[in-house]
């Protein structure tokens, strides 16, 4: 197992208050190729806390998380950079906002920033600039902007730009396609699609958006006030049970498909799980 | 009567980047209008523009029948509330109290009254418990949550959303958008930005931009269903829409299906 969650709680030091636990007794393992997982769960569930424990960015207050064998607990001595450094190169995480990742004056110093950092040589970094720029949808051009003057979703792109540059073996991605206009979300997915189909990489997801969840997803992880409920395939978290109790909204796929069903009895022998399926699958019926 | 009026306005960033170029759009009082358009189209810009916080350098800017300019800014900004994309550039407060105080402190609402406010808004966005935090210590949609109660709290007549509920779970998404309706049944003019269709569906008006330039502005019902202009500009069809339109050619298709999936779009 790449990464391995023992028995891990978070606890936030609050600076007047008592400290705030985000999360609670995790036990969770995940393998170093071929997975495709999405993390879902309400607004500060502990979703982005989670992730952040996947590459040392955070250190549990309790518990053991294993990372490509570094061990990582509360103690702080140990959590030395040397040690954490070679975690940050091999599995490499998106943020929620991209503002936390950007800080150099020009897009193409930040993206080749991460990879010279981890041995990449200069004209293998701009190499990879020049790519996954195209890669995340903007051409050459950006290269030379300043990313703080680029608006919201160019600025999503770049930071995801960055990390693909990284060549990570894990990818974390923290909410990647909010903001994100709608044809942008679908190419970024299936850029992530691909890593994981093509080469194998595990690639983890956080989102709000269950249509992504049922497309892509290989396995699901459901967070509940810091507290992992769910570890299991798609097709189990959408049964009415676990729907009603954790106030999932429905794949808008699964939607259409039970509104027909109840309203005209159409019923579907495939279970489709994107636009163009569902339409292949109504058209057989239907038609 | 119309509470924004936009003429012929175009904006260049750095004499480089043409962001908008001769944009003519008005809203009338009590109306909600979307704007849809790619990631750069200029949608963010325009906002900062109808709130003055970027200056025209072609054409005006009309609110509530006064011209924009720095003599009426600031009574144009009472008027006017704006969550921004990144709540981070919103946040000026130690705790979220002190966060959604500042905009009431500017209004010179009374204590009294401010207080009561916040705690009001606070709960409708469902961070009551969290007043008392910093805001630098929430989650993404806590943050975005905050940064909404801001706004509302301030009870503008007119109320700018850019892509105010991005990182909101759906349950949180839900409740702001009926908030919105209940602005918009309030009498508030609501301006919405955003890339979710379904958020769109809800409002009178669709804009869509494209590369700085207007492609669409219409009822939304008749916006929604053009789709070779949202895929123009990067957007996509509802998902019952676009079941509908991959069966359109089957005449065998029953009418009552499509009238069927025309109201689940509708409802969004
Ligand atoms: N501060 C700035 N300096 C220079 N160029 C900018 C600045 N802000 C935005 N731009 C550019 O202006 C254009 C319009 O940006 P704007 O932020 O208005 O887009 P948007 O429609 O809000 O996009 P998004 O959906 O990504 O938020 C883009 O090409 C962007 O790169
Ligand atoms: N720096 C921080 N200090 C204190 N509390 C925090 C901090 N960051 C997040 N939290 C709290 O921890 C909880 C989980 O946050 P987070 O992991 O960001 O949630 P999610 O990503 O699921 O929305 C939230 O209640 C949030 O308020
Ligand atoms: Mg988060
Ligand atoms: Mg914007």
């Amino acid at each position: 197992m790449a990464i391995k969650f023992e028995r891990v709680s978070f606890q936030y030091r609050g600076i007047d208050e008592k400290g705030y636990l985000a999360l609670a007794d995790i036990n969770l393992s995940i393998a170093a190729k071929g997975e495709f997982i999405t993390l879902i769960g309400e607004t500060g569930s502990g979703k982005s806390t989670l992730a952040q424990h996947m590459n040392a960015l955070l250190t549990p207050t309790e518990g053991r998380v294993h990372v490509f064998g570094v061990k990582l607990t509360s103690d702080k001595k140990k959590n030395r950079r040397q040690r954490l450094n070679p975690i940050r190169q091999r599995v490499g995480l998106v943020f929620q906002f991209p503002e936390y990742q950007l800080f150099e004056e020009t897009v193409l110093k930040d993206i080749i920033f991460g990879p010279k950092n981890f041995g990449v040589g200069q004209d293998e970094a701009v190499e990879r600039a020049k790519k996954m720029i195209k890669v995340v949808g903007l051409d050459e051009s950006y290269l030379e902007r300043s990313p703080f003057n680029l608006s919201g979703g160019e600025k999503k792109r770049v930071s995801i730009a960055g990390i693909l540059a990284m060549e990570p073996e894990i990818l974390i991605l923290d909410e990647p396609t909010s903001g994100l206009d709608p044809m942008g979300r679908n190419a970024l997915l299936e850029v992530f699609h691909n890593i994981h189909e093509q080469l194998g990489k595990t690639v983890v997801i956080i989102t709000h958006d269950m249509n992504t969840v049922y497309e892509y997803a290989k396995r699901v992880l459901v967070l509940r006030e810091g507290a992992l409920v769910y570890d299991g395939d798609p097709s189990g978290l959408f049964s009415r049970k676990h729907v009603e109790d954790w106030n999932l909204e429905l794949p808008e796929i699964l939607r259409i498909q039970r509104a027909l069903e109840e309203r005209f009895g159409i019923k579907l022998d495939k279970s489709p799980r994107s636009r163009k399926e569902l339409i292949e699958a109504l058209g057989e019926v239907v038609g | 009567m119309n509470m924004i009026d936009i003429e012929n306005l175009s904006f260049t960033y750095g004499g480089k980047v043409e962001a908008l170029k001769n944009v003519s759009l008005c809203v009338k009082k009590g109306e909600w209008v979307t704007i849809l358009g790619h990631n750069g189209s200029g949608k963010s810009t325009l906002a900062k523009l109808i709130v003055g916080l970027l200056k025209p350098q072609k054409g005006t800017i009309r609110v509530d029948g006064v011209e924009l300019s720095e003599r009426t800014v600031h009574d144009i900004r009472k008027k006017v509330g704006i969550v921004f994309q990144n709540p981070d550039n919103q946040f000026v407060g130690v705790t979220v109290r002190d966060d959604i105080a500042f905009g009431l402190e500017n209004l010179r609402i009374p204590r009294e009254e401010m207080i009561e406010r916040i705690e009001h808004y606070a709960k409708r966005v469902d961070m009551y418990s969290y007043l008392n935090k910093e805001p630098q210590a929430l989650s993404g949609g806590q943050k975005q949550r905050v940064a909404i109660a801001g706004i509302l709290a301030m009870r503008t007549e007119v109320i700018i959303f850019d892509e105010a509920t991005s990182m909101l779970d759906p349950d949180g998404r839900k409740r702001i958008l009926s908030y919105m309706r209940k602005l918009r049944d309030d009498g508030v003019t609501v301006v919405t930005i955003t890339h979710d269709m379904r958020e769109a569906v809800q409002s009178d008006r669709i804009v869509v931009l494209k590369d700085g330039e207007i492609l669409k502005a219409d009822k939304s019902e008749d916006v929604l269903k053009d789709k070779e202009t949202l895929e123009k500009s990067n957007l996509e069809l509802l998902l019952p829409l676009e079941v509908l339109h991959g069966l359109e050619h089957k005449k065998s298709t029953n009418e009552e299906i499509k009238e069927f999936l025309w109201q689940l779009s509708l409802n969004g």
